[in-house]
């Protein structure tokens, strides 16, 4: 009965429609925009499908006249992907009223996300004709640009646009440009504007906060990450920049509880657990330590940075050959880094491989060129092997790089590496020609026996150092350096803005041993 | 519907699911069926009888049935049907004099409909648009047959290129045409005005001469036209007329008529426009550069909810003043306002089914709605001065499809009896018979009794039988197959006969017993009675 009922009323319907248009008389005709307010409800709430409903009726009785109908029913297709269709209707709007900028726009954005972004510059030129002073279009020309790769061109229109109207959108842009164009301070100069214009934008913030960092202005850079947190407290990005730098200074309780606010956001970020596994390490919990970064590494396996800091772990552990294991691995994806040969070497010497460790430092010290403890192990290795000489010219190599490194900047050396150098030096006869900026412990005789334990657990405390600089790389390199193309859909305009983070701190390895020179 | 929660006194209609102490759950209707958008609801003392009622302009399910509903408490008072769907609700005082009742304007296409006491009462049309000049000449000599049609074509293609004024529907369509067709429809319609009609796309009211509370108001309309027209409250005459650069959607205005007013309206391009009295042009703009989804003013702050998930507060100048980001979209907003406190918030429904109050930036409080919030409406209704009103949008979808697939469930059902003649009461209409059965005794030997009625009002029924089916490893019947005598109407025939339970194990089983028509092999009635256990078997 129910369907009787049912099958009765559509035929109601459908009688009824098949009755409206062609009375004999000359019919009145629907006024074409009686529903737009309707489908405009219905569309800004997201309820598509009935915006649908409404869009097809008005269509029906208005016999595809009606122009915003047709227009909405072009952005739906858009936002279901469907953007050739949608360019087509877009088109036919633009026919229906062709003195309507909008409409162009709209093509013309069509064009852009498929690519066609010549064609969609000529599009918006058009619809700058109809329309001088409409920053959208400037704005999105400046993008069309910017794929383009005409950066001058497109930083002309990106500045008519915020001479136009100033938005967050086109200070982000023209920031791309510089940062692709590598020239930081401008981008610098631009983000500060942008943050004065915005103060409460979290993105503009850490931004800015991750590219002091990256020039080491860190007073700064924490005070722009310090205010995005204010306004975002869950802001991934800024929480895990600001917590490398804590982690940095040696504030590990703090920056933990920091990271404990972004694992439940972000639970499956890789640099996230790798920071948190050397706070561990940092507070000497070297078995959460190791689980945090086991995490870390099965989320992002082909990561060298964790692979890195899982075998320093396990190097202070005592577990050679697992930190053989992941060091080889690490040094498969960085096949360019003393430091990470000098660690192999270590290992190896622990495992009684000596031979093999040669080789290894061997690679390391024709890798490294300002590190000083890579020749310092080298020469403690040569030495216990009873080759002097070798340890000499290691030990010669290591002051060079000391004297370089005392000119350049006033850093401290690490007091484990002082004592083990001077150690060395006594033992070899060169005399404390070397001036350490720590004043000198009377080096006793016991040097052989000390120097072979010692070089075992040498790395250790060192390589804490190295290891919270790599953590805190590791969280910063996490996007990759804008590799020239910026052909992905990162530089598009919201709505269709991707949700993939783009974390833009870009820290080089050099920076972290920057650090490591620093304490 | 009163409210005395001793932390705060707000009542709330529909309800919050978690017991949270700041509202009291009043009623919550899953069933209403009402369809409709927050411009669309308004609370007003329509009978001056202090007893606030609820205006809804519903859409209706699917938008086809538009309906006017005027809710008192949970009931609803009265319905009735409306030309063409609402875009929007206001009550408004109209004129000076006692007693004070607030007449009920509705916003429907080209109309607004005014209603008094609830009964209709004026109704204001939107003037036409004038009609572009030169379609009107080209039409003037269609009429006197100066031109032919494939020119007439050609010049309405060029007007629509280049003029300002836009076409009338009539020379859309006939731009639409083919050359065979051009002939009849320049016939039947060239006798016909030009016409150029645009719609109400928004409505608001704002106060004439006086801020009080009860003093008259204008009615402010937006229209398709990109237009706002104010209306006189007793006239019905329009004061003054000023155009927007996009087509407004959401009004927001304060101040007085008379003496000095700001008006906020958010447009469909994505931006607020801020007009004062003298301006009849806007004075500031605000680019969102997102979809408005809602706009309320909080004292000086203009409050936007925009489809990036987020609202923002602006100055009445248009400066930026903070951004609050929302876990989900916003559906709809609307203003909070308690007079006793002074105070005013913004509520914004999402579409995780929270509505959430703000004032300024602070979040006040989180309103758990079992479903998308569409409406939202604040203010005194009945007696109770603080309520809220909430509807929500899949509700009734849920009911519906529930309603159906009952339905259909019934339906298969009963489609399954008639099919295998189950029922004890038989369908067809030739022998309308009914059959009960009974059975008594003990065990192992019971009595069976058929009841058969002929239920006709005079037909005797001549030539059924009767046969039973059952197991007959356990039960024996003397006959399991015999007629029946002729059928009487009205009159009651018990047919019984023994039924000889021979398992010793307790067990029971089912007897179906089948009406027939001699020389027919499908039933014409059917039954199955459950036998119970034979207790004698067991007691022996």
């Amino acid at each position: 009965m129910a369907e009787e009922r049912l099958a009765t009323r559509t035929q109601f319907s459908a009688s009824a429609e098949s009755q409206k248009p062609r009375l004999k008389k000359a019919p009145e005709f629907p006024i074409l925009e009686k529903q737009n307010w309707l489908i405009h409800l219905h569309y800004i709430r997201k309820d598509y499908e009935a915006c649908k409903a409404v869009i097809k009726e008005q269509l029906q009785e208005t016999q595809g006249l009606c122009e915003y109908a047709i227009y909405v029913q072009a952005l739906i297709f858009r936002l279901e992907g469907n953007i050739q269709e949608s360019l087509e209707l877009f088109q036919t709007c633009a026919i229906l009223s062709p003195q309507c900028a909008d409409n162009l726009k709209q093509v013309a954005r069509s064009l852009f996300l498929l690519g066609k972004h010549k064609a969609a510059i000529e599009v918006y030129n058009e619809a700058a004709k109809l329309n001088q002073k409409d920053w959208e279009i400037c704005h999105n020309l400046g993008v069309c640009y910017i794929y383009l790769k005409q950066f001058n061109k497109a930083q002309d229109q990106l500045h008519n646009a915020l001479h136009l109207n100033r938005h967050d959108l086109t200070y982000i842009m023209l920031g791309k440009i510089h940062l692709l164009e590598g020239n930081l301070d401008k981008a610098i100069e631009i983000y500060k504007k942008a943050v004065e214009f915005s103060p409460e934008n979290t993105e503009l913030l850490t931004t800015l906060g991750l590219l002091y960092l990256q020039l080491g202005i860190y007073q700064k850079a924490f005070e722009h990450l310090g205010n995005a947190l204010t306004y975002d407290p869950t802001n991934y990005k800024a929480i895990l920049a600001a917590g490398s730098m804590m982690q940095t200074h040696g504030d590990f309780d703090v920056a933990l509880t920091k990271y404990r606010v972004v694992a439940s956001a972000v639970p499956e970020s890789p640099p996230l657990w790798n920071n948190i596994g050397m706070c561990f390490f940092g507070k000497k919990k070297y078995v959460a330590a190791i689980s945090c970064l086991k995490r870390a590494n099965y989320l992002a396996p082909f990561d060298w940075k964790i692979l890195y800091n899982l075998g320093l772990v396990h190097l202070t552990m005592q577990q050679y050959a697992s930190a053989f294991h992941f060091l080889s691995a690490a040094i498969n994806f960085q096949p360019k880094m003393g430091e990470l040969y000098m660690l192999l070497a270590v290992a190896l010497t622990n495992l009684e491989d000596t031979e093999n460790a040669k080789r290894a430092y061997a690679e390391a010290v024709r890798l490294d060129k300002c590190n000083p403890l890579v020749n310092l192990n080298y020469a403690v290795l040569l030495y216990n092997q009873g080759e002097k000489r070798g340890a000499l010219a290691q030990y010669q190599e290591m002051e060079k790089k000391v004297n370089l490194l005392k000119d350049s900047s006033s850093l401290e050396f690490d007091s484990e590496m002082v004592e083990m150098a001077q150690k060395l030096g006594a033992a070899l006869q060169v005399g404390e020609a070397l001036v350490w900026t720590k004043p000198v412990k009377d080096p006793k005789s016991k040097h052989r026996s000390t120097s072979a334990s010692k070089a075992a657990n040498f790395p250790q405390p060192l390589g804490s150092n190295q290891a919270l600089g790599q953590a805190m790389s590791s969280a910063a390199a996490y996007r990759k350096p804008p590799s020239g193309a910026g052909g992905t859909s990162q530089l598009t305009k919201p709505p269709s803005l991707p949700l993939e983070p783009e974390p833009t701190v870009e820290a080089h390895p050099t920076e972290a041993s920057a650090q490591i020179r620093e304490k | 519907m009163a409210a005395a929660s001793p932390s705060d006194s707000d009542g709330s209609r529909a309800e919050s699911r978690e017991a949270s102490s700041k509202w009291l759950d009043a009623h919550y209707d899953p069933v209403a069926n009402i369809h409709t958008f927050s411009a669309c609801l308004a609370l007003a003392d329509l009978h001056g009888d202090g007893e606030y009622k609820l205006v809804v302009g519903d859409l209706g399910p699917g938008g086809r049935q538009p309906h006017l509903k005027v809710l008192k408490g949970p009931t609803v008072l009265t319905e009735s049907p409306l030309p063409a769907l609402p875009a929007a609700a206001v009550t408004f005082l109209m004129e000076q004099h006692e007693p004070r009742t607030p007449a009920l304007a509705l916003a429907s296409g080209p109309c607004v409909y005014v209603y008094k006491n609830l009964r209709p009462y004026f109704k204001f049309t939107l003037p036409q648009l004038p009609p572009n000049s030169l379609e009107q000449d080209l039409w003037n000599q269609a009429k006197q047959d100066q031109i032919d049609h494939l020119t007439l074509k050609e010049m309405l293609e060029g007007i629509r290129e280049k003029a300002e004024v836009p076409l009338s529907v009539q020379s859309l369509r006939f731009l639409q045409l083919e050359l065979s067709e051009m002939e009849a429809f320049v016939n039947q319609h060239k006798s016909k005005s030009i016409k150029r009609q645009t719609v109400i796309t928004t409505m608001t009211t704002l106060k004439k001469n006086l801020a009080d509370e009860d003093a008259m108001s204008c009615l402010v309309l937006g229209t398709e036209n990109k237009e706002l027209l104010v209306l006189d409250p007793e006239a019905f005459t329009i004061l003054a007329k000023m155009s927007l650069p996009g087509v407004p959607v959401f009004l927001e205005v304060s101040g007085q008529f008379d003496v000095e007013f700001r008006l906020a309206a958010a447009c469909r391009n994505g931006n607020i426009y801020i007009l004062r009295r003298d301006s009849r042009r806007p004075k500031y703009c605000i680019e969102l550069s997102a979809q408005p989804v809602g706009l309320v003013r909080v004292h000086k702050v203009l409050v936007v909810g925009s489809t990036e998930d987020s609202l923002h507060g602006f100055t009445h100048k248009g400066k930026r003043l903070w951004t609050v980001p929302m876990p989900a979209a916003i559906l709809t907003m609307n203003l909070l306002e308690q007079r006793s406190r002074g105070l005013q918030a913004v509520m914004a429904g999402l579409a995780n089914g929270e509505v959430r109050i703000y004032h300024d930036k602070a979040l006040l409080n989180v309103i758990r709605a079992p479903d998308a919030v569409t409406s939202l409406c604040f203010g005194r209704y009945g007696r109770e001065d603080n309520t809220l009103v909430m509807t929500t949008r899949a509700m009734h979808r849920t009911f519906q499809t529930d309603l159906y697939l009952l339905r259909l469930r019934a339906a298969r059902a009963y489609v399954q009896a008639l099919e295998s003649s189950l029922s004890p009461v038989s369908a067809t209409a030739r022998e309308p018979l009914k059959l009960h059965a009974v059975v008594q005794g003990l065990g192992p030997t019971f009595k069976l009794t058929l009841h058969l009625q002929n239920t006709s009002t005079a037909r005797p029924i001549l030539g059924l039988l009767v046969c039973f089916l059952y197991n007959e490893v356990l039960y024996a019947l003397p006959r399991a197959f015999f007629k029946v005598p002729l059928l009487v109407p009205g009159l009651d025939y018990p047919l019984e006969t023994f039924v000889e339970s021979l398992s010793d194990k307790g067990i029971s089983d089912i007897i179906k017993v089948l009406v027939l028509r001699e020389g027919q092999s499908a039933p014409l009635l059917s039954a199955h009675i459950n036998m119970p256990v034979s207790e004698g078997l067991a007691a022996a």
